[in-house]
C-alpha cells in the first residue's frame, strides 16, 4: 500500500517538476535567494524611484501601499511629489517619447517578478548581464534588449563599484518581488496556522477513526 | 426535536432517507484509502463553486478589465488572494483527485457490471470538468489564457465543411476576443451546476449498485458495514489529509500551477514562445500533436478522452478484482500509466527532436492498450484458468455466481412464475 501511494505521489510530482523546469534560458540564471528583508525592499523602492521610474510604471502599486513595507507618511510624501497618495506609481516619460526612443512602451514592472519563470532570479540576472564592447551594449540573457545598461555594470571594473551595483540590483529585485505579490508574507503567515490546525485535526480524526473501527472487532 | 422530525417525516421521508443512504447504507468493509477520492472530488467541487462565486463578485468579464480585476482581487479585496489561489489550486486538485479516482476504477475493474452507468456518468463528468476548466482558464486574460483558447477553439476548424463557421460561432468573433471572454464566463458559471446535477445522477447510480471493493465482487451481507459512522469518519480523515496537502500549495506554492506567461496581459499581436496547456491536458495535447494531420489529431484527441467509456466492453475477463488477480492486466495498467506520463512530458515541451517520434510511439501505445485489451483479457482468463486459479478467487467467483443465481430466482419469484418447494 505504501509503495503504491508513494508511486502515485512521485508520478504527480514528476509532472509538476518538469513543468517548472520546462523552459531554459540562453544563460543560467543567477542563483540568488529572495530574502524579502524590509530594509532591502525599501532601498529597492528608492532605486526604482531614481532610476527605473523614468521609463517603467508600477501600475498596481499605489504610493499608500508603501506603508506596508515600512515607509512613513513623510517619506511617502517626499516620493509622491504632487501625485495623490492613492495614485498608482506612474512613469515619467510620455508614451510618445518612449515610442520615439525605443519604438515601444517599456513594460510595467509591478508583476514582472511573476511574469517570468524564476522571476527574481531572472530580473537579477538580466540587470547584471550587460556587456560592453567598443561602445556597443549587449545583454547575454536578453539579446536585442532595448533597455540601456542603467546601472553601468558593464563599464566599471573595480570590485567596489561592482559590489555596489550588485547591491542596488539586489534591492530593486527585492522590491519587484514584493510588488508582484504584496500579500506573500500575510499568506505564508496565515498558512502556518491553517496547516498546523489541519495536521492536528487529521491526527484527531485518525484516532477517532481507529476507535470507531475497533467496534467491528468486538 | 422528536416532534419536529415526526412532523417532517409525515410529509417528507427524512428519517427513512438518512437511514437508507447513511446510517444503514451498506458499504464494503474492505475499502482501501483509494476509495476516498470520490468524496474528495465532491468536496473539491464545493470548494470550487463557493470560491468561484466569491471571485465572480469582484471579477470583470471584459477584455479591457479582466486582467486588472484579477490583480485587484489578489491585492485589494479582503482575502481575495486566498479565494483566488484556492480556486486556481482547486482546479489542479480537482483533476488530481479525479485522475486518481479514475485510476482506482481502472485498477480494480470497478467499471465492470453492474457499474457501467456509474462509469459512463463519470466519463460525462470528466468531459464537463474539462470544458469548465478550459473556459475558466481564459478568464484571467493572460497570454497563456488567450493563446490556449485561440489554439483549442481553432481545432474545431478541422471539422469538414462547417469548420470555419463553427470556430467563429464558438468565439463569437473572428479571433478570441471580448465576445469569447463574456460567453466563456457565462458558461464557466453555468457548467458547475450542471456538474452538480451529473454528480447526483452518479450518486443515485452508486446507491443502486453500491460501492465496488478491492475483491471485485459484491460481498455477502456480513462483509458490509453501515456507511455511518465507519466511512463518514474515514472520509473526514482523508479529507483533512487532503486539505493539508492542498493548503500547502495554496499558501506556500500557489504559482506553481500558474504559467509565468499568464501574468502577462493577453496580447493578440504577440504569440508566446511555447503555448502549453495546463498540466491536466498535456497527455491529450501530446496525442493531438502526434498525428500529422490536424483533423486526424483532433479525432485522436477526442477518442483518447472518450475511449474510457468503452472499458466495460473491452475488458472481457470474468476474473474479479481487476488488476489484483490479473498479472497481465496489472502490467498493462502500470505501462499505461507510464505511457500517460510520457505523453504528458511530450505535451509540455515543444515538438522538437526525439520528442516527435516519442510522442507518436506513446500515442500508439495509448490506443494499443485499448485495442489489445479485448483479446488480452480473454487470453489472460484462459491462461489463468488453465494454470489453476487460487482458491480464494474461485471462492469469490462462485460467490458471485451464487448471488447472480439468487437474484435471478428472486426475479422469477416476483414474476410469479416458479415457486420453489420450500415455500
Amino acid at each position: 500500500m505504501m509503495n503504491k501511494t508513494a508511486s502515485i505521489i512521485s508520478i504527480f510530482s514528476m509532472l509538476f517538476i518538469q513543468s517548472v523546469f520546462a523552459s531554459s534560458s540562453a544563460i543560467p540564471l543567477a542563483d540568488i535567494e529572495v530574502s524579502q528583508d524590509q530594509q532591502s525592499i525599501k532601498r529597492g523602492v528608492l532605486v526604482y524611484h531614481n532610476t527605473c521610474r523614468l521609463c517603467h510604471s508600477m501600475k498596481y502599486i499605489k504610493y499608500q501601499h508603501l506603508e506596508q513595507i515600512g515607509f512613513n507618511e513623510s517619506e511617502i510624501d517626499k516620493l509622491r511629489g504632487n501625485a495623490l497618495k492613492t495614485a498608482a506609481m506612474t512613469r515619467l516619460m510620455s508614451d510618445d517619447a518612449s515610442y520615439e526612443l525605443y519604438g515601444m512602451v517599456p513594460p510595467d514592472l509591478s508583476i514582472m517578478a511573476k511574469a517570468r519563470k524564476h522571476g527574481p532570479q531572472y530580473i537579477y540576472t538580466l540587470m547584471t548581464s550587460y556587456k560592453e564592447k567598443d561602445g556597443v551594449y549587449s545583454n547575454t540573457l536578453f539579446p536585442g534588449i532595448k533597455m540601456p545598461d542603467v546601472f553601468d555594470g558593464s563599464t566599471y571594473t573595480d570590485s567596489a563599484t561592482k559590489v555596489a551595483i550588485e547591491v542596488k540590483v539586489r534591492d530593486v529585485t527585492e522590491f519587484l518581488t514584493w510588488s508582484a505579490d504584496p500579500r506573500a508574507a500575510e499568506r505564508k503567515n496565515l498558512g502556518k496556522y491553517v496547516i498546523a490546525y489541519l495536521i492536528i485535526l487529521s491526527t484527531m480524526f485518525y484516532f477517532v477513526m481507529k476507535r470507531v473501527w475497533r467496534r467491528l472487532d468486538e | 426535536m422528536k416532534k419536529v422530525v415526526g412532523w417532517i417525516d409525515q410529509r417528507f421521508p427524512l428519517t427513512a432517507f438518512i437511514k437508507h443512504e447513511l446510517t444503514e447504507y451498506p458499504t464494503p468493509r474492505n475499502l482501501s484509502y483509494w476509495w476516498n477520492f470520490g468524496s474528495l472530488a465532491g468536496v473539491v467541487l464545493v470548494i470550487q463553486i463557493i470560491s468561484g462565486i466569491f471571485l465572480a463578485m469582484h471579477y470583470k468579464a471584459d477584455a479591457a478589465l479582466a486582467f486588472d480585476s484579477v490583480e485587484h482581487i489578489m491585492r485589494d479585496v479582503n482575502y481575495g488572494w486566498l479565494i483566488r489561489f484556492m480556486h486556481s489550486t482547486g482546479a489542479t486538485a480537482f483533476f488530481a483527485v479525479i485522475f486518481i479516482h479514475m485510476a482506482r476504477t481502472l485498477y480494480y475493474g470497478s467499471y465492470r457490471a453492474p457499474r457501467e452507468i456509474m462509469w459512463w456518468t463519470g466519463q460525462l463528468l470528466l468531459l464537463l470538468l474539462m470544458a469548465t476548466a478550459f473556459m475558466g482558464y481564459l478568464l484571467p486574460w493572460g497570454q497563456m489564457s488567450y493563446w490556449g483558447a485561440q489554439v483549442i477553439t481553432s481545432l474545431f476548424g478541422a471539422v469538414p465543411f462547417l469548420g470555419d463557421e463553427l470556430v467563429i460561432w464558438l468565439r463569437g468573433d473572428f479571433t478570441v476576443g471580448d465576445a469569447t471572454l463574456t460567453r466563456f464566463f457565462a458558461l464557466h458559471y453555468l457548467l458547475p451546476f450542471i456538474i452538480v446535477g451529473a454528480v447526483l445522477i452518479h450518486l443515485v447510480a452508486l446507491h443502486q449498485v453500491r460501492s465496488s471493493n478491492p475483491s471485485g465482487i459484491n460481498l455477502a451481507d456480513k462483509d458490509n458495514i453501515p456507511f455511518h459512522p465507519y466511512f463518514t469518519v474515514k472520509d473526514l480523515f482523508g479529507l483533512c489529509v487532503f486539505l493539508t496537502v492542498y493548503s500547502y500549495f495554496v499558501f506556500y506554492n500557489p504559482n506553481l500551477f500558474i504559467e509565468a506567461d499568464n501574468y502577462i496581459p493577453a496580447n493578440p499581436m504577440q504569440t508566446p514562445v511555447h503555448i502549453v496547456p495546463e498540466w491536466y491536458f498535456l497527455p491529450f495535447y501530446a496525442i493531438l500533436r502526434a498525428v500529422p494531420d490536424l483533423l486526424g489529431g483532433v479525432v485522436a484527441m477526442g477518442i483518447s478522452v472518450m475511449i474510457f467509456a468503452a472499458m466495460p466492453f473491452l475488458d472481457r475477463s470474468k476474473i474479479p478484482g481487476g488488476a489484483r488477480y490479473r498479472p497481465f492486466y496489472r502490467v498493462m495498467f502500470y505501462l499505461f500509466l507510464l505511457d500517460v506520463l510520457v505523453l504528458g512530458y511530450v505535451g509540455a515541451n515543444p515538438p522538437e527532436g526525439y520528442l516527435v517520434p516519442l510522442g507518436q510511439v506513446a500515442t500508439f501505445f495509448y490506443f494499443g492498450a485499448f485495442v489489445l485489451l479485448p483479446f488480452g483479457s480473454k487470453m489472460e482468463e484462459k491462461w489463468l484458468r488453465e494454470r489453476g486459479l487460487p482458491p480464494e478467487i474461485v471462492a469469490l467467483m462462485e460467490g458471485e455466481e451464487a448471488q447472480k443465481q439468487d437474484r435471478r430466482k428472486k426475479k422469477e419469484r416476483r414474476k410469479g412464475g416458479v415457486v420453489s418447494d420450500d415455500e
